[in-house]
């Protein structure tokens, strides 16, 4: 009853201020009027009468300030004035306000960006209904059961060390459906690549998916337009559908809600859009990543299919992810003891049927001999989607969490020491306010909002830069890259409550002494404890610097090993583009011709050396291999060698510029009708013929065909997928023996390579208007890419180092020239009693230097303790190289000399008979 | 502060927190007006209560927003416009409540107050 008629008024006080106080007003003169009206009836004139009145109503001002409070708007009043206040304080201190401002803004910022990020890498589950139930199948272990198999993602080896694949045969799919008594449905997936689709005529590359029909279903996923694809589609006779992605829906077709119905094409199969899906649906690769353009049902893999047979109808071919939902009560253990031994049959059963399919010679074969091996089914949280975090990009999150972290610190440190200062340099106002009547709390609630004050503007500033960092940061490049509120406010707050209990604690305290000491301490020294607390927060900072420096210093200088690795042929002006001759349905024979017209094309381009097409470029991130069988050498059962390979066309080495060593390269004359080539790296060549002429020698693919492909040339060894590695073992195949259905050209331009881009564009379009270029980039910027990770690593670990030596060299000249001012008198004395300028130097010099060294101390030290955590990503210099901790404390000492100077040269400056006068 | 002439020259500063009590006092004769309220004080107490007239209108606003008396407005005896108090259920019963314990507390002191050294 109370309480509604408090909050009433509260609120009609708050909210129609005008009116109450207007009200107010008209009461106190009726009060007024009455008092006057009785006094002049008692025979006081009217003057006197209202002189009379108005002094026994006393000060309306301070009723009304009461009155406020009476209504239980006073809190409101103070925050009012604390806020004007707090702002008055920024204005007259805009330096402090500003460092704390930035250094708390780019600290907690750079904290969420980084947390935002780990978040979606490690932490972050898939945006559907309920991901905790669900279960992702996967299977460890050797697979002999397998022809072909695809996988689509980063997963990673079990405890024991198996690899772990996350793809099964449809058969396998099919026998989990019957036998399934653990998980309430289970479903299937598989990125399909790059499709041509067309709509209304026009044709686009698209990023395509394939899933059973109950896959939108089972995670709870309704069509932000139209409906999704049901298991009725599913059918093998069903006409065809498909959904697309709402990105899509937006970037290709404006929004149009009339997309939906509309008849399109995927590899000229027909489909009709039936729907288009939410935008936080992104599906279950990842947590995080891009979600695909279009999406069809399984049941069109068989007419969407490239070879004679669809992967549905080929029991070893493993190419689809399996996922399910748990029964409530079911377990991941129970799904591996319902499924496992099906799974091991059904994938047994699978081989012994393509067995049975061959010919007598085939089987014999050693690859078909000994398929022994079967992997083990495991069943594990499918909560975060089928594949895991890319390991190196986990790794990368991990470092630089550290990095930030201890810049959050050293931020914090540093906020602190302002925040002293600041608290230091104001205890004569709060005593003044004191000794006046303000109580302590109320002091406390006007410092706590300034430092919310201070805090808020951080905070807009750290939202700022957490939006543009997270966008450096290497992982998830999908739409999650939303910055994360929680760990903002969760970082801000750390900051802030640091700064609160370090620097206003002590502050506050040290006011109760000052009142009683009557102000005059507020000039005086600040105390033993202060100073002490002053040196610890610079000695973090110190060791923080030291720490971020050593570590830009050995992330600076791989990316420096990592460019300077010879790669084995010249980058330079080289362009890269891809195109699939698949998009538009080409045979085999149309393929091979379009390639080449492509290719003499492009080399009849101004500005064109010479081009040349490959399966997959060098350094690229592709990676083509097969086995290796040489005569001569003895092979136990099921043992193999694994070959890098490369299938290029014509003046592919010409056009890399990889010098040709023995022999001959490839020529138009390496057909299809003409005796099998091959030309290998100096690696290979040493691996598999030692000193040995290799030229002429044989090989084969397979155990049964290793006389088949004569080595007709030894090329340089030139890096194929890493730049950390040294070149791999590698054999290069004419495309014109190995026929391609999509090709990587490499185009040697004489000038500017992206420059000449749309002049190949157009080459290009002259041989065929409807095939597109894909993937346009240059070498260089591939082999760039392959160390992104390390430059965003040195990049960011050198600025928050030089930012944090910065920040930490300003504290030293602030705790210097406050000493020297404070022993301005000392020093005065020595120079009296005939100390040299040296001497003071020093003195004063030595106040840093017990802060600078144990800051460089404690700052190898971890640096030394954090090594093994970076040793991954360094290349070509150890986590503890000497000479990159010497030139990074050398620096510290450095910017604490300079940081040093100006103090010191005022010390030396003191006039001993000022000094002591002023004594 | 200033006085009529030929006042009794004892008037008392009221203890603090009585102030509410004497308002809601006044208010519970009858719906009064703030000026009414002190000539209403004034005269019961015959002048011996000192109050500030001012302060008289926080205490008011302090007792509406907790709800112990409302307000509305209405018109004076002289016809004027004026904004009326009148005491809530809750305001009756902190009113008994408060009346109790100061007849305690002053019978309390007085008793205190008028022993002679026999009663020890």
């Amino acid at each position: 009853m109370t309480l509604v008629a408090r909050l009433r008024s509260f609120f009609t006080a708050l909210f129609r201020r005008r009116r109450v106080e207007r009200e107010m007003d008209q009461e106190w003169q009726f009060h007024l009027d009455s008092r006057i009206e009785s006094l002049t009836a008692g025979g006081l004139s009217r003057g006197e009468a209202e002189r009379r009145a108005r002094l026994e109503f006393g000060d309306p001002l301070r009723w009304k300030e009461q009155a406020r409070e009476s209504r239980g708007l006073g809190w409101l009043q103070d925050l009012g004035a604390d806020v004007r206040y707090g702002c008055r304080q920024a204005m007259r201190a805009p330096a402090f306000a500003a460092t704390v401002i930035l250094t708390l803004g780019l600290g907690v910022g750079a904290n969420t960006a980084l947390f935002t990020r780990a978040n979606t890498l490690l932490l972050a589950e898939l945006p559907v209904h309920d991901p905790d139930s669900l279960v992702r199948l996967r299977r460890a272990g050797r697979n002999d059961m397998v022809t072909d198999s695809s996988d689509y993602g980063f997963s990673g080896t079990d405890s024991t060390g198996l690899d772990v694949r996350a793809t099964f045969s449809y058969a396998i799919l099919r026998e989990f459906q019957a036998a399934n008594r653990t998980m309430s449905d289970l479903f299937a997936c598989a990125p399909l690549g790059r499709v041509s689709f067309s709509v209304n005529g026009v044709s686009e590359a698209a990023s395509a998916f394939i899933s059973s029909g109950n896959y939108y279903r089972v995670l709870g996923v309704s069509a932000a337009l139209g409906r999704t694809i049901t298991p009725e589609d599913d059918d093998a006779s069903a006409p065809g559908v498909a959904v697309i992605s709402d990105r899509y829906w937006r970037t290709r077709f404006g929004a149009n809600p009339a997309i939906v119905g509309t008849a399109a094409e995927i590899k000229q199969v027909p489909v009709t859009i039936v729907g288009v899906l939410p935008p936080s649906f992104s599906g279950v690769q990842r947590a995080g990543a891009e979600p695909p353009d279009v999406a069809v049902p399984l049941s069109l893999d068989r007419r969407l299919f490239d070879g004679p047979v669809s992967r549905i109808d080929q029991p070893t071919n493993w190419w689809l992810q399996i996922m399910g939902r748990l029964r409530p009560g079911a377990t991941a253990p129970q799904i591996e003891a319902n499924l496992g031994g099906l799974f091991q049959a059904t994938a047994r059963a699978g081989m012994e049927a393509y067995l049975g399919s061959l010919t007598e010679e085939e089987r014999g074969r050693a690859a078909n001999r000994s398929r022994e091996a079967v992997p083990r089914l495991i069943a594990g949280s499918g909560a975060r989607g089928i594949y895991d975090a890319q390991e190196s990009a986990v790794t990368t999150v991990r470092v630089l969490a550290a990095v930030v972290a201890l810049v959050l610190l050293a931020v914090c440190a540093n906020v602190a020491n302002l925040l002293v200062s600041r608290a230091t340099a104001r205890r004569r106002e709060l005593a003044i306010r004191l000794s006046l009547g303000a109580t302590r709390g109320r002091l406390a609630r006007q410092l706590l909002t300034e430092t919310v004050l201070l805090a808020s503007s951080a905070g807009l500033l750290a939202l700022a830069v957490a939006h543009w960092g997270v966008a450096l940061l290497p992982g998830a490049p999908g739409q999650s890259d939303v910055v994360d509120v929680r760990v903002l406010s969760f970082t801000g707050a750390v900051a802030i409550v640091t700064g609160l209990i370090v620097g206003l604690v002590p502050a506050f305290r040290s006011t109760r002494n000052l009142v009683e000491a009557g102000l005059k301490a507020a000039t005086g020294s600040a105390g033993h404890s202060r100073r002490r607390l002053d040196r610890t927060l610079l000695a973090i900072q110190v060791a923080v610097s030291v720490v971020l420096l050593i570590g830009a210093g050995l992330f600076l200088q791989t990316v420096q090993n990592l460019r300077r690795v010879s790669v084995g042929f010249n980058p330079e002006n080289l362009v890269l583009f891809r195109l699939d001759s698949r998009l538009n349905r080409y045979d085999a024979k149309r393929t091979a011709a379009l390639f080449e017209d492509v290719r003499a094309r492009l080399e009849s381009v101004p500005g064109v050396r010479v081009a040349a097409f490959s399966d997959v470029a060098l350094l690229s991130g592709a990676v083509s291999t097969g086995g290796m069988f040489v005569p001569g050498r003895v092979y136990a059962q099921g043992e193999y060698d694994t070959i890098y390979r490369v299938v290029v066309s014509p003046r592919f080495f010409e056009t890399l510029g990889i010098p040709l060593l023995q022999g001959r390269a490839f020529t138009e004359h390496d057909r299809e009708d003409t005796p099998r080539v091959a030309v290998v790296n100096e690696t290979a060549a040493r691996r598999y013929f030692g000193d040995e002429r290799p030229i002429g020698r044989r090989f084969g693919r397979e155990l049964e065909q290793r006389d088949q492909v004569e080595i007709i040339g030894v090329v340089q060894d030139v890096r194929y997928d890493s730049l950390r590695e040294p070149a791999p073992p590698t054999v290069f195949v004419p495309a014109l023996q190995v026929p391609l259905a999509s090709a990587m050209f490499e185009v040697r331009t004489a000038a500017d390579p992206l420059g000449a881009v749309p002049a190949l564009r157009e080459a290009v379009r002259n041989v065929d208007p409807n095939v597109p270029l894909l993937d346009v980039s240059t070498q260089e910027s591939q082999i760039e890419r392959r160390f992104l990770q390390e430059r965003v690593l040195a990049r960011l670990v050198s600025l928050f180092g030089a930012m944090v030596a910065l920040v930490a060299g300003i504290g030293l000249f602030g705790l210097l020239s406050y000493s020297v001012t404070r022993r301005t008198g000392e020093i005065g004395v020595r120079m009296a009693l005939g100390a040299a300028r040296t001497d003071v130097v020093r003195m004063v010099a030595s106040e840093s230097v017990s802060v600078v060294a144990g800051g460089i101390a404690a700052g190898v030290a971890l640096s030394i303790a954090g090594a093994r955590l970076i040793s991954s990503q360094l290349f070509g210099l150890a986590p503890t190289d000497l000479r990159t901790h010497f030139a990074a404390i050398g620096l510290m000492v450095v910017v604490a000399a300079l940081a040093a100077c100006v103090p010191a040269r005022r010390a030396t400056r003191v006039d001993p008979m000022m000094a002591l006068r002023a004594e | 502060m200033p006085r009529k002439t030929g006042e009794p020259a004892t008037t008392t500063e009221l203890l603090q927190g009585t102030l509410d009590l004497l308002i809601l006092k006044a208010v519970s004769l009858g719906p009064q007006h703030g000026y009414g309220v002190l000539l209403l004080i004034q005269q019961i107490s015959r002048e011996t209560l000192q109050i500030q007239q001012g302060s008289l209108y926080p205490a008011l606003y302090r007792l509406e927003h907790q709800g112990h008396i409302a307000a509305s407005w209405g018109v004076s005896e002289n016809n004027r416009r004026a904004r009326f108090y009148q005491l809530t259920a809750a305001g009756r019963r902190r009113l008994e409540a408060e009346t109790a314990y100061w007849r305690r507390l002053s019978h309390g002191i007085g008793l205190v107050l008028a022993a002679s050294s026999e009663d020890v």
